[in-house]
C-alpha cells in the first residue's frame, strides 16, 4: 500500500532539469532512503513532494489523494511531517515554545504538558527547554527540528539529511530514534548522504542518478548492485 | 482564559507588575477629579492615538509585518465616521457609526491585505506598497474641495476636511470631556487586555512563529497567509478605531491626518517605545505624545523634527526601542539577578530577527 | 503622424519620463543594497531648491540643474557615509534611518526656509501639430529620462565599475572575496542614486511649485514602479514605467490626474498578486 506515489514528475528551472521523469512509491510502514550523488536531484525530489514547488510535469499523490498542486501545510495537514536541510526553528524563541508551537493543534490541556515533556526528554533538550532555539549548538538545532517534526504525530515523515553536521554519536542516536518511530507505525522518508547511517536505517532504497531513477530495491539489493557502486556507492566506501 | 494574560510574548508578570498596573489605573480614574477639564480633554486625544500604536506594535513587533499604513486606515475609519454620523443623524446612532467605520476599515484592510500577502509581499515592500496607498488616499481627499464631492450629505472638503458631524452620544448626552476620557480608559483596558490574551494564545504562538521563521510555520501546517491575514486586520482595525475616535473627538477630520508627515508617527511611537512588547509601546506612545503635543504648541516643525530625530536615534542607538531597553535594566535591577546574557542583550539579538 | 497621435505620444511621454525619473534613483539604490531610500524625495527637493537657488543667482538653467544634481549625489554619499552604511545588514533599519532623516530635513526646511520660495517659471517655447499645442519642455524631460537610462546602460553595461557593480549586485561576498571594495562601490552606487533624485527635482523645479514637503509628490510613483520593477532598473524600471506609464496615460485623459494616481496604484496591487516577483523576473526569466 504506497503511502507516497510519485507519478512521471519532473522538474525544470530554466534550462536545467533537474528531475525527468522520476516515479517513485514509498510503502506504508517502510524507512524509504533515497540517495544518490551530489547534484542527483534528491533535495528537489524532495521539495516537490513537500510543495515548495510546483513540478513541470506529473503528479504526486499522498494516501491516493492527488496532492500536486496543494500547498505545504496543506499536504502537512494531511499527515506528512517535514524536516528541511538546514536547521530551521524559530531562534528567537525559547526551545519549549518552539515544541508548544509544533504540539498546539494536535494536544491541548494537560495532554499537552505532558506530550511537551516527553519529547524534550526524548531529545535531551529538557534542561535547555527555556534557552532561546537559536543559542542551541547546530546538532540540537536538527534534533529540536526533528522533535517538531515528530510533534504533528505524522503517518509519513521527511527527512532531508537530517543528520547534517552531527557527531558520529548523535548520527546513531537519530538513527535509533527512526527506527523507534517506525517500530510504532510511522513512515519514512529519508534524503541522506551518509551511508553509514542508510545501512542502519533503511529498508528500501531509492537511488537518483542525474536527475532520473537508477536503481531501487532493499537496502541488501541495492548494497550488493555494482552499476550503483560504480556511481555512488564506491566514492562512498573510498571516504 | 486569564492565564493568557501572561506568556513568553509579553513582558510584565506577577503580583508586582499587576499591582502597578492597578495603581497607574487607579490613577487615571481618579486624574479627572484633580485636573481641569481642558487638561481631562487634552489627555483624551493622547490616549486616541494609542490603538493605532499598539495596533502596528502587533502587526509589526509580533507578526513581522511593518505596516506603514496605518494612517490609510485611520483616515478611512475617522471619514467614514464623519460620512456615517452625518447621514444617519446624531444621538445613539453615532455609536453604530462607530462600529460601522471601524468595521469598513478592518474590510479595506482585508482587501488590501489579501493582494498584498497572497502575493507575497513582505519586509521593506510590505512597507512601500501601504504607504503607496495611504499618501494616493491622503492626495484623493486632498482634491475633493468641490461641491461635487460628496457622500449623501456629507461633504469630504478637499484640504479643509470634513466637519458637522456629531460627537459620540447616547441619546441626548454627548459623550465628551470627562465621560469620554473614562470612555477611552475602558476602551485601552480592553485592548490591552485582549491583545496580551491574543498574543500568549496559541494564535499568537502562530503568530510570532511566522515573523521569525514563515517557512518552518508553514511546514508545521499552518496557512501562515491567513495568520498573516488576521494580524493586519487587527492591527489595521485598531488604526481604524483611533480614527473614528479622532473624528468623534474634535468633529473634524482633514486629509493632512492621513499623509506625510502624519503617517511617520505611529512607526515613530512604536520602535522607540520597543516594537517587541504591547506594554512599552503602551507606555512608550503616551510619552511621546505626550511631549510631542507640548513641544508642538512653540512649533509644530520643531516636534517634527524631533519624531525624525527619535526615529534615526532609536534605530541607530537602540534598535530594540529605548523604553523597552530601559524597562528591561529597570526589572533586571529590581530583581538583582543581572546576568550578562539576559536584558539588552536577549533584547538587541531579537532585533536581527525580522530582517532574517 | 497625425496630430492625434502625436498628442498620444505627448501624453504617454510625459508621464514615462515623470515615471523614470523620479523612480530611477531610488531603483539603483535598492538594485545594488537592497535599501529603500525614504528620504529619496527630500533629495529631489533638494535638487529643484539648488536649481533655483542657482537661477535666481544668474547661473543659467541647465547648468544649475547639472549642479543640482552634483549636490544631491554629494550629499548623498555623505548620507551613505554616515547613516546608510551601518545598516546594509538590516534593510528594514536603513529605511527607518532615512524616514527620520526625510522628517528632520523636511521639517527643518519648513522651519528655516518657510513655505514660499519663489519659482522660476516653466521655461516657454511650445509648437503646436494641427490644432494641438504642445510644451518643448516636456519632451526636453522625456528626453532627459532616455538619456538617463541610456546613461545607466552604458555604466553599467560598459564600464569597469559597473562591471564590478553587477557582480556585486549579483553575490557581494564573492566579489569581495575577488577584490572588489564593495564599501566603496554601495557608496558610489548611493551617490548616484541621489545624484538622480537631485536631477529629478531639478528638471522638474521650472514646472511646480517650490515647497520643502515637494518630494512626497514624487515618491508614490517612485515606490510603485521599484516595487514591480524589481530590482533591476535596466530591464526592472524601465518596462514598469512604460506599462505604468500606459494605463496612467489612458486614466489620465478620460478622468484625470488623481484617478490616474489611483488606477495606477490598484494595478501595481494586482501586478503584486499575478507576478510576486515582480516584472523583471519574468523578463530575465524569459531571457534565458
Amino acid at each position: 500500500m504506497a503511502i507516497v506515489d510519485v507519478q512521471g514528475v519532473s522538474k525544470r528551472f530554466g534550462g536545467l532539469t533537474a528531475v525527468s521523469d522520476v516515479d517513485l512509491t514509498v510503502n506504508t510502514g517502510e524507512i524509504h532512503c533515497l540517495i544518490g550523488p551530489n547534484g542527483a536531484g534528491k533535495s528537489t525530489l524532495f521539495k516537490l513532494i513537500v510543495g515548495l514547488y510546483p513540478p513541470t510535469k506529473g503528479s504526486i499523490f499522498f494516501d491516493t489523494v492527488d496532492i500536486t498542486n496543494e500547498r505545504p501545510h496543506a499536504r502537512v495537514q494531511r499527515g506528512m511531517s517535514i524536516k528541511m536541510q538546514a536547521p530551521s526553528v524559530f531562534k528567537e524563541l525559547p526551545v519549549r515554545q518552539n515544541i508548544q508551537i509544533a504540539l498546539q493543534e494536535r494536544f491541548s490541556g494537560a495532554e499537552r504538558s505532558a506530550e511537551e515533556e516527553r519529547l524534550l526528554t526524548l531529545l535531551d533538550l529538557a534542561p535547555d527547554s527555556g534557552k532561546l532555539a537559536g543559542a542551541l549548538s547546530h546538532g540540537q538545532q536538527q534534533w529540536l527540528e526533528i522533535g517538531m517534526a515528530l510533534a504533528l504525530k505524522p503517518q509519513l515523515l521527511l527527512l532531508d539529511e537530517p543528520t547534517a553536521g552531527m557527531s558520529p554519536e548523535e548520527t546513531f542516536k537519530t538513527g535509533e530514534l527512526i527506527k523507534s518511530f517506525n517500530s510504532e507505525g510511522m513512515t519514512v522518508l529519508v534524503v541522506e548522504h551518509d551511508m553509514a547511517f542508510v545501512r542502519q536505517v533503511a529498508q528500501r532504497v531509492t537511488v537518483l542518478h542525474l536527475g532520473k531513477i537508477f536503481a531501487r530495491g532493499s537496502l541488501e539489493a541495492i548494497l550488493q548492485d555494482e552499476k550503483v557502486a560504480e556511481i555512488y556507492l564506491g566514492k562512498a566506501h573510498a571516504h | 482564559m486569564l492565564k493568557l494574560l501572561e506568556g513568553p510574548q509579553t513582558l510584565g508578570r506577577g503580583k508586582i507588575f499587576w499591582s502597578c498596573f492597578l495603581a497607574v489605573l487607579a490613577g487615571a480614574l481618579i486624574y479627572p477629579l484633580f485636573a481641569d477639564s481642558y487638561d481631562v480633554g487634552n489627555f483624551s486625544y493622547f490616549l486616541i492615538w494609542i490603538f493605532m500604536a499598539l495596533g502596528l506594535c502587533l502587526m509589526w513587533g509580533y507578526g513581522g509585518m511593518l505596516s506603514f499604513g496605518q494612517t490609510l486606515f485611520f483616515g478611512i475609519a475617522g471619514y467614514g465616521y464623519g460620512v456615517l454620523a452625518i447621514n444617519m443623524g446624531g444621538g445613539t446612532m453615532t455609536i453604530a457609526a462607530l462600529v460601522l467605520s471601524v468595521i469598513v476599515a478592518m474590510v479595506a484592510a482585508g482587501i488590501l491585505g489579501y493582494f498584498m500577502i497572497w502575493g507575497g509581499i513582505s519586509g521593506i515592500f510590505f512597507g512601500i506598497v501601504t504607504l503607496s496607498a495611504t499618501l494616493v488616499l491622503a492626495f484623493f481627499l486632498g482634491q475633493t474641495a468641490g461641491p461635487e464631492w460628496h457622500i449623501g450629505t456629507a461633504r469630504l472638503n478637499g484640504f479643509n476636511g470634513m466637519k458637522g458631524m456629531d460627537p459620540l452620544a447616547v441619546g441626548d448626552f454627548y459623550i465628551e470631556g470627562s465621560a469620554l476620557y473614562y470612555v477611552m480608559i475602558a476602551l485601552i483596558v480592553i485592548v490591552y487586555v485582549a491583545l496580551r490574551m491574543l498574543v500568549n494564545s496559541s494564535v499568537g504562538n502562530v503568530i510570532v512563529a511566522t515573523r521569525e521563521n514563515p517557512q518552518r510555520a508553514e511546514m508545521l501546517g499552518y496557512d501562515v497567509r491567513k495568520y498573516q491575514l488576521l494580524t493586519f486586520v487587527i492591527g489595521s482595525g485598531l488604526a481604524g478605531l483611533s480614527g473614528a475616535l479622532y473624528t468623534s473627538w474634535g468633529q473634524f477630520i482633514t486629509p493632512s491626518s492621513i499623509g506625510l508627515p502624519a503617517a511617520a508617527m505611529p512607526i515613530v511611537w512604536v520602535a522607540f517605545s520597543g516594537r517587541s512588547d504591547l506594554t512599552a509601546t503602551l507606555v512608550g506612545s503616551f510619552l511621546l505624545l505626550f511631549g510631542f503635543q507640548t513641544i508642538t504648541i512653540y512649533s509644530q516643525q520643531a516636534a517634527l523634527v524631533l519624531m525624525g530625530a527619535l526615529l534615526l536615534a532609536t534605530v541607530m542607538l537602540a534598535p530594540q526601542g529605548f523604553v523597552l531597553g530601559i524597562g528591561k535594566l529597570v526589572v533586571d535591577w529590581w530583581t538583582g539577578r543581572r546576568r550578562p546574557d539576559s536584558g539588552p542583550a536577549l533584547a538587541a539579538g531579537r532585533l536581527q530577527s525580522d530582517e532574517t | 503622424m497625425s496630430a492625434e497621435l502625436f498628442s498620444v505620444f505627448y501624453q504617454f511621454a510625459d508621464v514615462f519620463a515623470f515615471l523614470i525619473l523620479s523612480a530611477a534613483g531610488l531603483a539603483i539604490v535598492f538594485g545594488m543594497m537592497g535599501v529603500i531610500n525614504m528620504a529619496h524625495g527630500e533629495f529631489i527637493m533638494c535638487g529643484a531648491y539648488v536649481t533655483v537657488g542657482l537661477v535666481n543667482l544668474g547661473v543659467p538653467l541647465p547648468i544649475a540643474q547639472i549642479l543640482a544634481a552634483l549636490t544631491a549625489g554629494i550629499i548623498g554619499v555623505a548620507v551613505e557615509f554616515l547613516i546608510v552604511r551601518r545598516f546594509y545588514k538590516r534593510p528594514l533599519d536603513s529605511l527607518l534611518a532615512t524616514w527620520g532623516l526625510s522628517l528632520i530635513v523636511t521639517q527643518s526646511m519648513l522651519l528655516i526656509v518657510g513655505s514660499a520660495v519663489r519659482g522660476i517659471g516653466t521655461p516657454e517655447g511650445s509648437f503646436a501639430i494641427g490644432e494641438y499645442t504642445f510644451s518643448t519642455y516636456r519632451l526636453v524631460l522625456f528626453g532627459c529620462a532616455v538619456a538617463v537610462l541610456a546613461g545607466l546602460y552604458i555604466i553599467f553595461m560598459k564600464t569597469p565599475f559597473g562591471v564590478i557593480a553587477r557582480a556585486t549586485m549579483q553575490n557581494a561576498a564573492m566579489a569581495k572575496a575577488l577584490g572588489a571594495r564593495t564599501g566603496r562601490i554601495y557608496s558610489i552606487s548611493f551617490g548616484i542614486g541621489t545624484a538622480l533624485a537631485g536631477l529629478c527635482g531639478a528638471l522638474y523645479a521650472p514646472t511646480m511649485t517650490l515647497i520643502p514637503t515637494m518630494g512626497a509628490t514624487f515618491v508614490v510613483e517612485s515606490f510603485v514602479t521599484v516595487v514591480i520593477g524589481g530590482a533591476n532598473v535596466l530591464l526592472g524600471t524601465a518596462p514598469a514605467a512604460v506599462f505604468l506609464a500606459m494605463i496612467r496615460m489612458a486614466l489620465n485623459a478620460s478622468y484625470g490626474q488623481i484617478i490616474g494616481q489611483i488606477g495606477m496604484l490598484v494595478a501595481v496591487i494586482l501586478i503584486v498578486r499575478v507576478l510576486p516577483e515582480g516584472l523583471s523576473s519574468v523578463l530575465v526569466r524569459r531571457g534565458r
